[in-house]
C-alpha cells in the first residue's frame, strides 16, 4: 500500500520537475541553447513570490507576478547578452549562464540576506487531504492540478496556435524563417522568455512546499537536466514524461533505497542515455 | 660512493634552502610585534552554501574583540577567513595564517573544515578553538590544539530523547530521519542506545542523502509506521526542509516532531513562529537562557545592534571570548601557553557554569530542549520557544575515543 | 597564434620562468604549490577539452581519486611518496578510461550528462564507503612526503618539490600534445568524421586521452591531499569539476601554459577578493560573463593580443583553436573552420 501511496506522491512531484524541465527543453529545443541559468530563474522566481507575500499580496497574485517579472528579465537578459553568444560553442554558453547564475545567486543574498524564509500556502490549501491512510497536502494536489492545466495549455500554444507552429518552424529551419520576413531574433527572445518565465513559475510554486533560500537553484538545475535528458532534448512530451518518470523514482527510492534517491535518478539518466541515444521521445 | 650521495643530498638540501631562502623576505615581513595589535584568526564560511552562519559568526568574533580589547588596553585583530565552507581551502588559508604568524584561531562551522584545521593548527603549535559538530573532534581526532564549545552527539541525544520519554511516556515509537552523514550516524546511534535503554520502540528509519530536498517520500513511509514521535536527525537547511513538509503534511497533529540538533534562533526566523509551535527543537544556545553573561550580551547587542544574538553569533562570541580570556590569564599569546591557560578552566559562560575538559579540550556546558510556541504568545519578534530543558550529558574522553598526551 | 610562443620549448620556458617567478612575489607557498596543482589538473582538462573537444564534468572525479589514493596509500599501506605518486598516475589512469569509454559512446550534450552522472556516483561512492573514504569528514592525517629524511613540513620545501614534479609532468603532457597522437586528437576534434574515414581508432584515441588526463589529474590530486593534509569529500565533488572547467577556459584552450595562467589567475583572484568582499562570486560570475563576450581565448589570448599590438604582429585568424606548431620539418595543416 505504501507503494502506491509512494507513486501518487511520486507523480506530484513529477508535475513540479516537469514544469522545471519544459522550459529548459524548449530553450534547448528552439535556441539550441545550454542553458546553466535556468536554476537562477528558479531561484527568482521563488523569492519574487516570497517578497510579494511578505509585502501583503495575496499568493495568487505573486505567484503569476513573479513568473512575468522573471519572463521580462530573461527576455531583456536574452537581448542584451545571451544573443550574442548563441553562434560560439556550446562551451561558451555554459560558461556564460554559470556566470549569470552566480551573478544572480550572489544578488539575492545581497538583498534578502544568506537566511532564507518561509512561504506560507495559501489559507485555503494549508490542510490535508485523507484517503484512509493516506495524507497528503491540499497544497500538493494543487500543484498537480494546476501544472496538468499549465501542460494543457502549453501543448495547445505549441501545437495549435500560430504563434507556437512559428516557434517550432523557427527552431528547424531559422533560415527559412527570416526569408519569409518572420523576426526570427524576436522570436527567440520570445521563446526564452517563456522558458525562463516557466522555470520561475516552478520557483513560485515550489516555494510554499521548499522556502527560499539562495542557493535552491543549483538542485533544481540538476532536476532539470536530467529530466531532459531522458525526456529528449526538446521534446515536450518527453519533458512530461520523464519528470513524471523522475519524480516516481525518487518517491519509490523512498522506501526501496532511501540513501540511493538522489543517485538513481541520475543512474537512470544514464541507462537512458546509453540505451536510448535520444531520450525517451527526442526527436532528431 | 659515499661522498657522491652526501653531495647530492647536499645540494638538494641547499637547493631546497636556496629556494625557501628566496620567499624567506615573504616570511620576514610578518614577523610578529610583541606590543602590536593582537590577531585572532576567524576561520568561518563568508561565501558558499553557509554563508548565513559565517556572516554571524564573524560578527560576533568582532563583538567579543572589542569587549575584550576595551577590558585588556590592548588593540585587537580579528581577521575574517572565508573558507568557502569547504576544508581545501580552509586548510590552505589556515596554514597562510599560521605562516603569517597568527596562532589563535575561532571559527569552523562545519565538521569537514573544524577537523583538518584543528589538525593544522596543532602543527604549528596553534590553537584553534571550535563550535562544529562532528564527535571526533574531541573524540579519535583529538589534539593538543583544538578546543571545542558544543555538545556533540550523545549529549545531544541525551538531552532531547530523555526528557521528552520521561516527559511522555505514552509515547513508546519512535520513527527516525538520518542524514548519511559520519555525524547523522552519530546521533543515531546515540539515540539506539537510550531507545533499548528506555524499551522504546524504534519504528523505522529512513536515511536520505546529503543534499537531499525532498522528504515527502520518508514522510509518507513514517506515517505508515504510525509512531508517536518524529525524530529528525538532520541539521541545517535539510532540516529545517524537513520540518516544513512534515507539518505540510499534518505530522504536527497525528505525532510529536522533534528536532535533534537545531541551530537556533537563525532557524526560527527562516521557518516562522506558526510551523515551530508546538515542535520540539535541541539547541546549543538560547538567547533566552537565564546566565549572567547571556543575559549581558543579549542586552548589550540589542541596545548596539538592535539585534538579538543567535546561535552563529554567540558561539562565535562565547569562543572568541575564550580564548582572548586564555591570553589574558596566561598573559601571552603563545599556543602552549594558551592551552594551558585553557585546559581545566572554569568560567561563567552564557549557558552558566561551563568547564574545559584537560583531558579531551570538551567544553563541558548544558544543552537545551526547547518548545516552539504560538504566535499569540510571543512577548517580542524573537521569543520563539521556551526552555523546556537543560543539563550536562558527556561520555568519558576513553568513551569518546581521545587519547591526548598531556601537557 | 603567434606560432614561437607555440613552440615546446618556449611553452616549457614559459612554465619553468612561472615556477622560479612564484616563490619571489608570493608570500604563501602553500597557495603557490595549490597553483601549481591546479596548473597540473587544468592542463590535463585542457587535453580533453581544448585538443580532443570534449567537455567533461567528471574531472573532478579524478582529482578526489587521487586524494583517496594518498591517504589510502601513504596511512592505511604505508606506502613511500613515490610510489604512492605512482599508483595514482595507474589509478586514475584506469578509472578515466572506464569513464570514457563508457562516456564518448554519446556526443554533445549527451556525452556532458554522462560525465556528470558519473561524477554523481563517485561522489555518492564517496560519501557512502565512509569507513575507505572518511565520508564527509575526510580522509585526515594525511603526511607530507620524506626527502632525504626529512619530512615536508614547510611551505617553500614542499613548493619545490611540487614544482620539480609540475614541470616533469607538463613535459610529458607537452610531449603527447605534439607527437602524432596529440595531432590526431585535433583531427578528430575538428572533424570527426573524416579521422575515422581515414583510419583512425576514434574511439580508442579518445579513450587514452582520457586515461592520460585521468592520470594526470589523480596524481595532481594526491599532491593535493598531501598539501593540505586532507582528502576532502569536496575534491570528488561536481563542484570541483566545474571549478577545473572554468580555470581551463579561463586560462584559454589553446596551450598548456594557458592553462596554468587560468589556474594561477583564478586561485589568486579568490584568494584575494575573499579576504575583501564576502559576495566575491559575484565577481567571479562577471568575470565568466566578460570572459565569454570579449575574451574566447582567455587569458592566454589577452596576452597574445598585447603582444600582436606591442610588436605590430599580423592579427589572429581563428579564435579558440590550439594551434599545434611542430618542429620545422613536417607541418600539419590548420583545420580551417
Amino acid at each position: 500500500m505504501t507503494y502506491l501511496f509512494q507513486i501518487l506522491n511520486g507523480v506530484g512531484l513529477g508535475m513540479l520537475y516537469f514544469l522545471l524541465a519544459v522550459g529548459l527543453s524548449i530553450i534547448f529545443g528552439l535556441l539550441q541553447f545550454v542553458n546553466f541559468a535556468h536554476g537562477a530563474f528558479y531561484l527568482l522566481g521563488a523569492y519574487l513570490a516570497y517578497e510579494g507575500v511578505e509585502r501583503g499580496l495575496s499568493f495568487w497574485v505573486a505567484m503569476p507576478l513573479a513568473a512575468v517579472i522573471v519572463a521580462a528579465l530573461a527576455g531583456m537578459t536574452e537581448r542584451l547578452l545571451l544573443r550574442r553568444v548563441y553562434k560560439l560553442p556550446h562551451t561558451f554558453h555554459i560558461l556564460v549562464t554559470v556566470g549569470l547564475a552566480l551573478v544572480v545567486q550572489e544578488l539575492v543574498i545581497i538583498v534578502w540576506g544568506p537566511l532564507g524564509g518561509n512561504v506560507a500556502a495559501p489559507d485555503e490549501l494549508s490542510g490535508v487531504m485523507i484517503l484512509g491512510d493516506f495524507i497528503y497536502p491540499e497544497y500538493r494536489l494543487f500543484v498537480i492540478g494546476f501544472t496538468v492545466i499549465l501542460a494543457a495549455a502549453l501543448w495547445w500554444l505549441l501545437d495549435r496556435t500560430r504563434l507556437g507552429a512559428i516557434v517550432r518552424a523557427g527552431s528547424e529551419s531559422p533560415q527559412n524563417m527570416a526569408l519569409l520576413g518572420y523576426d526570427t531574433l524576436s522570436i527567440n527572445t520570445a521563446v526564452f522568455a517563456l522558458g525562463a518565465g516557466l522555470a520561475g513559475l516552478a520557483g513560485a510554486l515550489a516555494a510554499p512546499i521548499r522556502g527560499v533560500e539562495p542557493f535552491m537553484g543549483v538542485e533544481a538545475l540538476g532536476i532539470a537536466f536530467v529530466v531532459v535528458v531522458i525526456g529528449g532534448m526538446g521534446s515536450y512530451a518527453g519533458a512530461l514524461a520523464a519528470g513524471i518518470l523522475v519524480g516516481v523514482a525518487q518517491s519509490l527510492m523512498a522506501t526501496l533505497w532511501p540513501e540511493g534517491a538522489r543517485l538513481v535518478i541520475y543512474l537512470g539518466m544514464a541507462g537512458i542515455i546509453m540505451a536510448m541515444p535520444r531520450g525517451l521521445l527526442g526527436r532528431a | 660512493m659515499q661522498d657522491r650521495r652526501a653531495f647530492l643530498k647536499g645540494s638538494l638540501v641547499v637547493g631546497a634552502g636556496a629556494v625557501s631562502g628566496v620567499a624567506l623576505p615573504g616570511l620576514l615581513r610578518s614577523a610578529r610585534a610583541a606590543d602590536g595589535p593582537l590577531v585572532i584568526g576567524a576561520p568561518l564560511p563568508i561565501s558558499g552554501a553557509f554563508a548565513a552562519n559565517g556572516k554571524f559568526a564573524s560578527l560576533g568574533a568582532a563583538f567579543a574583540a572589542r569587549e575584550a580589547a576595551a577590558a585588556l588596553g590592548r588593540k585587537i585583530v580579528v581577521t575574517d577567513i572565508d573558507t568557502e565552507g569547504k576544508p581545501a581551502p580552509a586548510a590552505r588559508k589556515l596554514q597562510e595564517a599560521m605562516a603569517q604568524g597568527t596562532r589563535l584561531f575561532a571559527g569552523g562551522i562545519l565538521s569537514s573544515e573544524a577537523l583538518v584545521m584543528g589538525k593544522e593548527a596543532t602543527k604549528s603549535e596553534g590553537v584553534f578553538i571550535t563550535t562544529a559538530g562532528a564527535d571526533e573532534i574531541t573524540g579519535s581526532d583529538c589534539n593538543r590544539g583544538t578546543f571545542r564549545w558544543s555538545v556533540p552527539t550523545f549529549g545531544a541525544i541525551a538531552q532531547t530523547v530523555r526528557p521528552l520519554i520521561e516527559q511522555m511516556p505514552q509515547a513508546k515509537r519512535w520513527y527516525t530521519i538520518t542524514p548519511q552523514y559520519v555525524f547523522g550516524e552519530g546521533l543515531l546511534s546515540a539515540a539506539k542506545v537510550v531507545f533499548q535503554e528506555k524499551g522504546i520502540e524504534h519504528v523505522g528509519n529512513s536515511y536520505h542523502s546529503l543534499a537531499e530536498k525532498e522528504f515527502s517520500g520518508y514522510l509518507t513511509n513514517a506515517i505508515a509506521a504510525k509512531p508517536d514521535v518524529l525524530l529528525l536527525l538532520n541539521f541545517g537547511s535539510q532540516s529545517s526542509d524537513a520540518l516544513r513538509q512534515a507539518v505540510s503534511f499534518g505530522l504536527k497533529k497525528r505525532m510529536t516532531i522533534v528536532l535533534a540538533w537545531a541551530s537556533g534562533l537563525e532557524q526560527f526566523e527562516a521557518l516562522g513562529a506558526d510551523l515551530c509551535e508546538g515542535v520540539y527543537f535541541g539547541a546549543q544556545y538560547w538567547h533566552g537562557i537565564d546566565s549572567p553573561l547571556n543575559k549581558e550580551l543579549v542586552s548589550k547587542l540589542r541596545e548596539s545592534a538592535k539585534m538579538t544574538p543567535n546561535y552563529s553569533f554567540a558561539g562565535s562570541y562565547q569562543i572568541t571570548k575564550l580564548l582572548l580570556d586564555a591570553v589574558a590569564k596566561a598573559g601571552s599569546a603563545e599556543g602552549p601557553a594558551v592551552i594551558k591557560a585553557l585546559e581545566g578552566l572554569g568560567y561563567l559562560g552564557l549557558t552558566g557554569h561551563e568547564e574545559i575538559r584537560a583531558a579531551d579540550h570538551q567544553v563541558i556546558k548544558d544543552y537545551y530542549l526547547l518548545k516552539g510556541k504560538a504566535k499569540s504568545a510571543m512577548k517580542d519578534k524573537d521569543d520563539f520557544a521556551n526552555v523546556v530543558n537543560a543539563g550536562k550529558s558527556f561520555l568519558s574522553p576513553e568513551a569518546a575515543g581521545c587519547k591526548m598526551q598531556q601537557g | 597564434m603567434i606560432p614561437v610562443l607555440d613552440r615546446p620549448l618556449v611553452q616549457f620556458g614559459l612554465a619553468t620562468a612561472a615556477v622560479l617567478i612564484l616563490p619571489l612575489v608570493m608570500r604563501s607557498g602553500t597557495l603557490a604549490s595549490e597553483i601549481l596543482i591546479f596548473g597540473l589538473a587544468v592542463a590535463a582538462c585542457n587535453l580533453l577539452l581544448g585538443y580532443t573537444g570534449l567537455l567533461s564534468f567528471g574531472q573532478g572525479i579524478f582529482f578526489g581519486i587521487g586524494s583517496y589514493v594518498a591517504g589510502l596509500g601513504l596511512v592505511r599501506a604505508g606506502l613511500p611518496a613515490p610510489v604512492m605518486l605512482a599508483v595514482s598516475l595507474s589509478v586514475g589512469a584506469l578509472v578515466a578510461a572506464v569513464v570514457g569509454w563508457i562516456s564518448i559512446r554519446r556526443q554533445g550534450v549527451y556525452f556532458v550528462m554522462l560525465t556528470l552522472a558519473f561524477s554523481q556516483m563517485f561522489y555518492f561512492l564517496a560519501y557512502t564507503f565512509s569507513g575507505i573514504t572518511g565520508g564527509d569528514n575526510g580522509f585526515l592525517d594525511i603526511p607530507r612526503p620524506t626527502l632525504v629524511g626529512t619530512r615536508l613540513t614547510d611551505p617553500w620545501t614542499y613548493y619545490a618539490y611540487v614544482a620539480v614534479l609540475f614541470l616533469v609532468l607538463f613535459a610529458a603532457l607537452q610531449r603527447v600534445a605534439l607527437s602524432t597522437f596529440g595531432r590526431t586528437l585535433l583531427a578528430i576534434r575538428d572533424n570527426e568524421a573524416r579521422a575515422g574515414a581515414i583510419g583512425y581508432p576514434v574511439r580508442a584515441f579518445k579513450v587514452a586521452a582520457f586515461a592520460i588526463s585521468g592520470a594526470v589529474t589523480a596524481f595532481a590530486g594526491a599532491l593535493h591531499a598531501m598539501l593540505i593534509g586532507v582528502a576532502p569529500l569536496s575534491n570528488i565533488d561536481y563542484h570541483t569539476s566545474e571549478t577545473l572547467l572554468i580555470m581551463t577556459i579561463i586560462g584559454g584552450s589553446a596551450n598548456l601554459f594557458a592553462s596554468l595562467l587560468g589556474a594561477g589567475a583564478y586561485l589568486l583572484a579568490a584568494d584575494a577578493l575573499s579576504a575583501i568582499w564576502p559576495r566575491w562570486l559575484l565577481a567571479l560570475g562577471l568575470l565568466l560573463i566578460v570572459i565569454t563576450l570579449f575574451l574566447q581565448r582567455g587569458l592566454w589570448g589577452l596576452i597574445e593580443r598585447a603582444i600582436v599590438l606591442v610588436t605590430q604582429a599580423p592579427p589572429p585568424d581563428d579564435p579558440a583553436r590550439p594551434v599545434v606548431t611542430p618542429p620545422p620539418v613536417a607541418h600539419a595543416p590548420e583545420v580551417a573552420r
